[in-house]
């Protein structure tokens, strides 16, 4: 893909007017597992976590409530399809869009949970993608400004994006991809967690690994 | 291509058996046979196989099927010389594979693997300070061209050695019974596979053979270049007996401490790549 030895050769590509998205072997094996991800939270049940009564020998399952589950799928999906956005994306405003939309949406997969852990965890999430934004956009408007041009296609090879702008557009990728904040928080225990909640990491990793190309490519 | 991916699944769950026999001798102990992974497999292939009430269907299934795809895949990218990007996005991948098995079946025991797995995404920045510094020194990520540039220049194991650490610790992080597999420790009973059983811990182990097969096998190709077939195997057999006495020798560290130190040593990881840069 671009004559660069980095992700693989060119499959297919996807104009929209100006905007014209790619394929090349590294995006469509991300696109083709957030795919898969996609079509398992629009068909799967979610877990029925077993959890101990503190102090007991007792065990019982949390059940997710079919208002809970509706909110919590329809959130998983959009989350999917906005990871589909960010890895095929061809320019990096796009890219940041369709990343921003995926903290927004991982906020709404926590925040489906009805216990006030889980929902201080959803709001300290929101501060952290929020602030993330900032170092998001402001890489790509870094980019804008001393390339003059935000279409990887014009970028790919020629090493014109300043190293500050890809430090932007990664700090900005982990603070929206929030998978090691959820984590380092207890509240994943609490939060029954398949198939939605797997959306977050799924998200949070496939553009982790978007970034890692757009970096090396531009 | 595909006629090889048997051959391969068979290796690796040798070398898991050489692994186990390899740590017992060296702790005194006889150990089982070394083909014992193999029938282990088999036997778990015709166990009686069920599905926990507690289990997110058809998730809890799914994820051992997408265990062996990415694996498989990886096999067919380090064997036709593919992207080393792409080798990293499997790596990568794998995490979310191991996450969902421990999410999926509603055990809080497969739960706590899978945190502990997340937990141990720190063990994926080494592999990325790898795949950095092999672009600094070969400016390709393309295995067929890294390949090349070691006929030309020599093994990269001689002239980028600290790199090649960086790999040998990804691996160790991966292997059974290491000091970085926190999320196999017994106190979680068998971490995110707990829930897993019959055929479905029989495809796991042979996701998890192919695993160890493309990343030994990635290792030689990487930092001592193309070999005949024997000679792979042979250098491929030397890395794991090197981390069998590695994974015997070290204790289990704590959670916080296999991520501290992976940590640490991608840190400095960084700085040789800097170095490295800087010097041209």
């Amino acid at each position: 893909m671009f004559n660069l030895p980095i992700e693989g050769e060119e499959l297919f590509v996807l104009e929209f007017g100006d905007i014209v998205n790619y394929f090349s072997l590294y995006t469509t094996t991300l696109f083709l597992f957030a795919t898969a991800f996609i079509i398992i939270a629009i068909i799967a049940r979610p877990e029925r976590q077993t959890d101990i009564i503190f102090g007991t020998d007792a065990v019982y399952t949390k059940e997710v409530s079919p208002d809970n589950l509706r909110f919590q799928r329809f959130m998983a999906i959009a989350c999917g399809l906005a990871t589909l956005g960010a890895v095929c994306s061809g320019d990096l405003f796009n890219f940041c869009l369709f990343t921003a939309l995926i903290g927004i949406t991982n906020i709404g997969i926590v925040a489906g949970v009805n216990n006030r852990y889980v929902l201080n965890a959803a709001y300290n999430y929101g501060i952290v993608a929020m602030v993330a934004t900032t170092f998001l956009f402001g890489g790509a408007a870094t980019a804008l400004g001393s390339c003059g041009t935000l279409s990887i296609w014009e970028l790919a090879g020629l090493g014109m994006v300043p190293l500050a702008a890809k430090m932007f557009l990664v700090l900005g990728v982990m603070g929206e991809g929030m998978a090691p904040f959820y984590i380092a928080k207890a509240e994943i225990t609490r939060a029954p967690g398949a198939p939605y909640v797997l959306m977050i990491h799924v998200s949070s990793l496939l553009i982790f690994l978007r970034v890692i190309e757009i970096i090396l490519t531009v | 291509m595909i006629t090889l991916i048997l051959p391969a699944v068979f290796i690796g769950l040798l070398f898991h058996g050489i692994h186990r026999k390899v740590i017992a001798r060296i702790q005194g102990r006889p150990g089982p046979p070394i083909w014992q992974e193999i029938l282990h497999t088999l036997k778990f292939s015709f166990k009686q196989t069920w599905i926990p009430k507690t289990a997110s269907m058809p998730m809890y299934v799914f994820i051992v099927a997408v265990s062996i795809a990415i694996w498989t895949g990886a096999f067919y990218i380090v064997f036709s010389g593919g992207s080393l990007l792409l080798l990293f996005a499997v790596f990568m991948l794998h995490k979310i594979t191991e996450h969902g098995l421990g999410l999926s079946s509603g055990s809080p025991y497969g739960k706590f693997g899978a945190i502990r797995s997340v937990m141990s995404a720190a063990s994926e920045i080494p592999l990325f300070a790898t795949i950095a510094g092999i672009y600094v020194v070969t400016g390709s990520l393309m295995i067929s061209d890294i390949t090349k540039y070691q006929e030309i220049h020599g093994p990269l194991l001689i002239h980028a050695f600290p790199i090649a650490i960086a790999l040998y610790i990804v691996i160790l992080s991966k292997m059974h019974y290491g000091p970085f597999s926190i999320i196999e420790a017994k106190e979680i009973v068998s971490g995110n596979r707990t829930e897993h059983f019959g055929v479905w811990r029989a495809g796991l182990e042979v996701a998890y053979a192919l695993k160890t097969f493309v990343l030994l096998a990635a290792f030689v190709l990487l930092f001592i270049g193309a070999l005949p077939w024997y000679l792979m195997l042979l250098a491929m057999l030397i890395l794991l007996v090197s981390l069998s006495f590695v994974c015997a020798f070290t204790p289990m560290l704590s959670p916080f401490d296999a991520v501290a130190m992976q940590t640490v040593i991608t840190g400095i990881l960084a700085v040789y790549i800097i170095i490295l840069g800087v010097m041209g």
